[in-house]
């Protein structure tokens, strides 16, 4: 399948457009946020046939999106929001990824970057210690299969009850840290196995955790609600469910990959696979997956707890705590309702690396950022700038409540290697007050900033299009890498 | 047998061919070895850690992709990389094979998951059998 420019329709400032007739299988358009720049960008790739193929789903409604931030994955785009109708509509292991509820946190602190500045390399070299990669030898905490079943089922409440946690991060995670609908006795052995020894670490790739400062305040009001101004120290941790998460997708991918016949399901990419969400096979990915959103939500919170740590080592027991400002994820599916055509539907939002983005008013959230929407977490790559933006109205109008999730790469793994000498680099991010600690340079090569779009850009094109609000823009000062 | 990386956008494709179904095999064991643990695979073909893997599916291309899928879930349980491959029965819908590694303290690369995305297993022109495989990384 080619796509060409000539395909593609501008429907509004921001907003493109393949249409149905496109091609036969699409059972619905394909849409694209992004600016021309932008567009031009991701038609380098095969993100937009495979943004057709998904548009191919049964079940789907309104049309298949990708974010400005997308580049070609492995099925679905990363990058993508696809809502199929519930209860019968299709849901899909690989609409929501491999690695199930990876999403970013936001810890706050009560220190200017002043304050710490000397300390920046002392802190680096002590979060890398408390925060293991989980390439090797596995976390701090071994589990037993009773306790992994704990784990999926309770979620970061499980964290709190042990003591890794604190109980006021709760409320100001999506979903507050738990999916009721998850099921432990979905998720194989095997995935229990290799959640054992795992949680409280970030894994690798583009995996990390990062001390950033508010360089800029765009939204004073919604920055207060957040508890955010200008200078002041944060952390941004990035990681999901590890190999637990892994494996449940893998186990059922091969699993309703077998069941499609049933369904009399045939999609244009194996990962794809698909059957109706009301099926047996449906309902026990969803339970499995929930039970894995859980894991990673608990994974996030004893990794803020080794964060914690950390900052006490360095500064000493009697600093401020550090508040949890907001935890997303942008590998989910989740039971939502929007107004597609007119009407209220209940749909299955899956969300492959975007983030979700509601507006104020929504119940779920604190009542502190009720008013103002939900913070969207955009991480940029290390060395660059990352950003906190608001939810919107507008997001419920075009994009199912979501948002993009990162800067999104651009250059191959491959090509980063070749065109980065990662020693080099991690000198001139130092020099320019940005210490990176990482289990390999290659890790450092592959995740370079030249390897990324540039985020401002992207998060230009959410703002300008007016799903999302810009509310302060954050510049790392250390990085640490699996 | 042939094993060649190629560019992809965010994660890794790996291009393998065999002489036979099972020299395939055997280069999408070696091939994400060597991605888990940088080389191992051409230092220390055996190691002392064995396990017995079968898989069925419905075609060569499934068959494969459950395989390595298999052994990647294997290597991070056991915190081990098996290059070693030996076929007690392999079809096109079975694979009843001993894999042999060797532990590691660390591995280089986490993939998250062997994906059935452009994989093809399939017979070329001078009768070898090659695929795509790409890991999500």
């Amino acid at each position: 399948m080619i796509i060409s420019k000539s395909d593609i329709t501008r429907i509004e400032a921001y907003l493109w457009e393949i249409p149905k007739s496109f091609s036969p299988k699409m059972r619905v358009p394909a849409r694209i946020l992004a600016s021309e720049t932008l567009l031009d960008n991701i038609m380098e790739d095969r993100s937009l046939v495979q943004l057709v193929n998904v548009a191919s789903l049964p079940g789907i409604q309104g049309a298949s999106l990708v974010m400005p931030d997308v580049h070609e994955g492995y099925g679905f785009p990363i990058g993508g929001v696809a809502a199929t109708v519930y209860p019968e509509g299709a849901i899909s292991p690989g609409g929501i990824g491999y690695d199930i509820n990876c999403g970013v946190r936001l810890l706050t602190s009560q220190q200017k970057i002043t304050d710490i500045r000397d300390r920046l390399e002392s802190l680096s070299k002590e979060l890398y210690a408390q925060i293991p990669s989980g390439m090797g030898k596995g976390g701090q905490i071994k589990l037993s299969l009773q306790e992994i079943d704990e784990v999926l089922h309770n979620g970061a409440e499980w964290a709190v009850q042990k003591g890794y946690g604190v109980n006021d991060d709760l409320a100001f995670m999506e979903s507050n840290g738990r999916l009721h609908n998850a099921d432990a006795s979905m998720v194989s052995e095997m995935a229990k196995k290799r959640g054992a020894d795992q949680l409280g670490t970030i894994g690798s790739g583009n995996h990390f955790v990062e001390v950033d400062y508010v360089e800029e305040v765009f939204d004073e009001t919604i920055a207060k609600s957040y508890g955010l101004s200008k200078n002041q120290v944060v952390v941004l941790i990035h990681t999901g469910s590890r190999g637990l998460g892994h494996q449940v997708a893998t186990d059922y991918i091969r699993q309703i990959m077998a069941a499609m016949p049933t369904y009399d399901i045939e999609v244009p990419d194996r990962e794809l696979a698909c059957v109706p969400f009301n099926s047996q096979e449906g309902q026990n990915y969803f339970k499995a997956m929930g039970a894995a959103a859980n894991y990673a939500w608990c994974n996030r919170e004893i990794i803020s707890w080794e964060v914690r740590r950390a900052w006490k080592n360095i500064f000493g027991p009697t600093i401020e705590p550090l508040k949890l400002m907001y935890d997303v994820a942008h590998n989910i599916a989740k039971i939502e309702e929007h107004s597609i055509e007119g009407k209220r539907i209940k749909v299955i939002v899956h969300r492959k690396g975007a983030t979700r983005a509601f507006g104020p008013g929504f119940g779920e959230l604190p009542e502190k950022y009720r008013n103002v929407g939900q913070p969207v977490i955009i991480p940029g790559s290390m060395g660059t700038c990352s950003y906190v933006l608001a939810g919107t109205d507008k997001s419920m109008q075009l994009t199912f409540g979501s948002c993009c999730h990162g800067a999104g790469r651009r250059l191959s793994r491959t090509a980063a290697k070749k065109q980065v000498n990662a020693p080099v680099l991690k000198e001139q991010l130092k020099e320019k007050g940005i210490f990176v600690e990482a289990g390999s340079f290659k890790g450092i090569a592959e995740e370079a900033p030249i390897a990324y779009k540039d985020v401002n850009r992207v998060v230009e094109t959410v703002s300008d299009s007016g799903i999302a609000k810009k509310v302060v823009k954050l510049r790392p000062v250390a990085v640490v890498k699996g | 047998m042939n094993i060649v990386y190629l560019p992809h956008t965010a994660d890794i494709r790996m291009g393998i061919q065999g002489s036979d179904l099972m020299e395939l095999f055997q280069a999408g064991a070696i091939g994400m070895g060597n991605i888990l643990k940088e080389g191992i695979c051409e230092k220390k073909a055996r190691g002392p850690i064995k396990y017995k893997i079968e898989i069925k599916a419905v075609d060569p291309t499934c068959l494969l992709i459950d395989f390595l899928s298999e052994i990647l879930s294997t290597s991070y349980v056991e915190k081990a990389v098996f290059c070693k491959v030996k076929f007690l029965k392999l079809t096109h819908e079975t694979a009843i094979a001993e894999i042999q590694g060797v532990q590691v303290e660390e591995f280089d690369e986490e993939i998250k998951a062997v994906t059935y995305h452009e994989a093809d297993v399939h017979r070329t022109d001078n009768g070898h059998w090659e695929t795509m495989v790409i890991f999500d990384i």
